[in-house]
C-alpha cells in the first residue's frame, strides 16, 4: 500500500500518534501532511502549509497526542495544537543557529529536545500553567558536527543524541542543567538514527557506515554514572548507509530504512546470552521504494504494521509476520 | 709537521661538511627566532579573540543582572539564576593559563549558558562581530 505523500519533493519523516488513529508526514516540500485511515486506504485529513518557510525535517506528537511538534530547516521548531481535524501554531520555538534536525517530546510530556546543524542540543521545558510557554532548560554542545537525531528514553530522564562526528552522547540531569554523561564511540562514519528498546536497556543507533549497532547500559567506572558499550554490530546485512531504525514497542522486532532503498526487519534470537544479543534478518524488501528511504515507524498498537517513507515522496505501509 | 698537513687536508676535504652544519646551525637559529615572533603574534590573536568573546559575555551576564536584579517575578527570578551560572562558569575560568587542558571544552560550556541566557531574555543572538556562529546555506540533510 503505497501512496505519494509529498509531490515532487522528498518525503522525510512520518510519525504515528499515540493511539495509532494518525499519521503523521513531513517534506522538502515545507508541508506537514495528517494521514487518517478510510477503509483500505489513507486520506489527507490535514495540510499544515505555511508553519515553515523551509524543509521540515522531523515531526513528532505528545504523548498526550494533543500536541505535534516540528523541526525545521529554517532554524525554528513549531508547536502545533490539535483542534477537532484542525491544527493551530501554539508557538515557534527559536534559538538554533541553522538547520534543526530533529524533535522528540519526553514520555512525562513536561520536556522537549531539539537538536541542529550548529552541534547542540536544547532541552525546553513546557509551563505547566501555560501550554504556549516553552522555556530553554538547557543547551549542550557536546557533539563537535551536526546532530542528526535525539531520542528520550522511554521510563528515565534520559536523554541521547547521534552526530556526523559518528558518536552517540547520552545526557542526564545534574541541578537543573542538562549534561552530556557518555559518549559512545565506534561507528565509522555518521550516526543517523536511535532507538531505545520496549525496556530503555537497550539502545541501537544506524549508521553511515552501513552497521546497525546494539548498545546495553552497564557498570559504570570510578567518577561517572553513566556508562554504555556495544554489545552487538549487525554488518554486512545493508548495502548502504542506514537512515533509521525503529523498536517495535509491541514485538521487540528492529526494523531498518536504508540508502539501497530496502526496508528490513531483524529479530532478536530469543537464546542468546542477554549480554551478547543476536539479531537475524527476519524480513528484507529489496525495493521498498524507488529511492533512499529515509524513516521507518511502527505503529504503537498494532503488532506488524510499519510504515516507510521515501526520497521519492511516497509513503509505504507493510505488514509484517514473523514466521515462526 | 705530520699534524699539520693533516690539519690543512681537513681544512679542505671538510669543509662542505662544515660549511653545511654551520649553515643548518644558522638556519635553525634564525627559524627558531621567527617562530618565536609568529607564534607570539598568534598567541597573542587568538587569546585576544577568546578574551573579546569571554568578556562580551560577562559584560552581557552582568548588564542584565543589573536590569533584573531588583525585579521580583518569577520568571525575573529564573533568569537571573541562569544569568549567575553564567557568570560563574566565567569567573571560575581561568583567563591566565593558556595550557588549561578544559579549555575547549568549558568556552563550549560557556558559549552554550549564553545561547540559553539569550534564548530566556528572548534577546536575538546576532552578535556575529563578537561570537563564533556556525555557517548556513546549502544543501542540508
Amino acid at each position: 500500500n503505497k501512496f505519494n505523500a509529498h509531490p515532487d519533493s522528498r518525503c522525510w519523516y512520518v510519525a504515528w500518534n499515540p493511539k495509532g488513529t494518525l499519521l503523521a508526514s513531513c517534506g522538502g516540500d515545507r508541508a506537514i501532511r495528517i494521514w487518517g485511515r478510510e477503509g483500505d486506504s489513507w486520506e489527507c485529513k490535514t495540510l499544515l502549509q505555511d508553519g515553515h518557510q523551509r524543509t521540515v525535517r522531523k515531526v513528532a506528537w505528545s504523548p498526550c497526542g494533543n500536541y505535534l511538534a516540528s523541526a525545521s530547516f529554517d532554524a525554528t521548531t513549531c508547536i502545533w495544537k490539535k483542534k477537532n481535524d484542525d491544527f493551530e501554531c501554539l508557538t515557534v520555538l527559536e534559538g538554533h543557529e541553522n538547520e534543526v534536525k530533529c524533535v522528540a517530546w519526553a514520555p512525562s510530556g513536561n520536556l522537549l529536545a531539539t537538536c541542529s546543524r550548529d552541534k547542540s542540543v536544547w532541552i525546553w521545558e513546557v509551563d505547566e500553567e501555560n501550554e504556549n510557554e516553552y522555556e530553554c532548560v538547557s543547551v549542550v554542545n557536546s557533539h563537535t558536527q551536526d546532530v542528526k537525531h535525539v531520542v528520550w528514553h522511554p521510563t528515565q530522564e534520559l536523554l541521547a543524541s547521534c552526530s556526523y562526528d559518528n558518536n552517540v552522547c547520552v545526557y542526564k540531569e545534574e541541578d537543573d542543567d542538562w549534561e552530556c554523561r557518555a559518549t559512545l564511540e565506534g561507528h565509522t562514519s555518521t550516526v543517523w538514527g536511535l532507538t531505545f528498546d520496549p525496556s530503555g536497556q537497550r539502545l541501537a543507533s544506524c549508521s553511515d557506515d552501513c552497521t546497525v549497532k546494539i548498545w546495553k547500559e552497564c557498570q559504570p567506572e570510578e567518577g561517572t554514572d553513566v556508562a554504555w558499550k556495544c554489545v552487538c554490530t549487525l554488518s554486512g546485512f545493508h548495502g548502504r548507509t542506514v537512515y533509521d531504525i525503529a523498536w517495535c514497542p509491541l514485538t521487540g522486532a528492529l526494523a531498518t530504512a536504508c540508502g539501497d532503498d530496502g526496508v528490513r526487519v531483524f529479530k532478536e534470537d530469543e537464546t542468546a546470552d542477554p549480554d551478547q544479543p543476536a539479531f537475524s534478518l527476519s524480513a528484507h524488501v529489496p525495493k521498498a521504494h524507488t529511492q533512499d528511504v529515509n524513516c521507518i515507524a511502527w505503529h504503537p498498537k498494532e503488532a506488524g504494521l510499519l510504515v516507510s517513507c521515501s526520497d521519492n515522496g511516497e509513503i509505504a505501509v507493510w505488514n509484517y509476520q514473523s514466521g515462526v | 709537521m705530520a699534524h699539520k698537513s693533516e690539519d690543512l687536508f681537513d681544512c679542505i676535504l671538510m669543509a662542505d661538511d662544515r660549511f653545511h652544519v654551520e649553515g643548518y646551525r644558522e638556519g635553525f637559529g634564525e627559524g627558531t627566532r621567527q617562530g618565536m615572533i609568529d607564534g607570539r603574534k598568534h598567541g597573542a590573536s587568538h587569546g585576544a579573540k577568546l578574551s573579546m568573546e569571554v568578556s562580551f559575555y560577562y559584560g552581557f551576564g552582568i548588564t542584565w543582572k543589573f536590569l533584573l536584579q531588583n525585579n521580583t517575578d518569577v520568571k525575573a527570578r529564573k533568569r537571573l539564576k541562569v544569568l549567575e551560572s553564567l557568570l560563574g562558569l566565567i569567573q571560575k575560568f581561568p583567563h591566565e593559563e593558556p595550557q588549561y587542558e578544559h579549555l575547549q571544552e568549558d568556552m563550549e560550556k560557556v558559549r552554550a549558558k549564553f545561547r540559553q541566557v539569550c534564548s530566556l531574555l528572548n534577546v536575538p543572538t546576532d552578535f556575529s562581530d563578537y561570537v563564533k556562529s556556525g555557517g548556513s546555506g546549502g544543501i542540508s540533510f
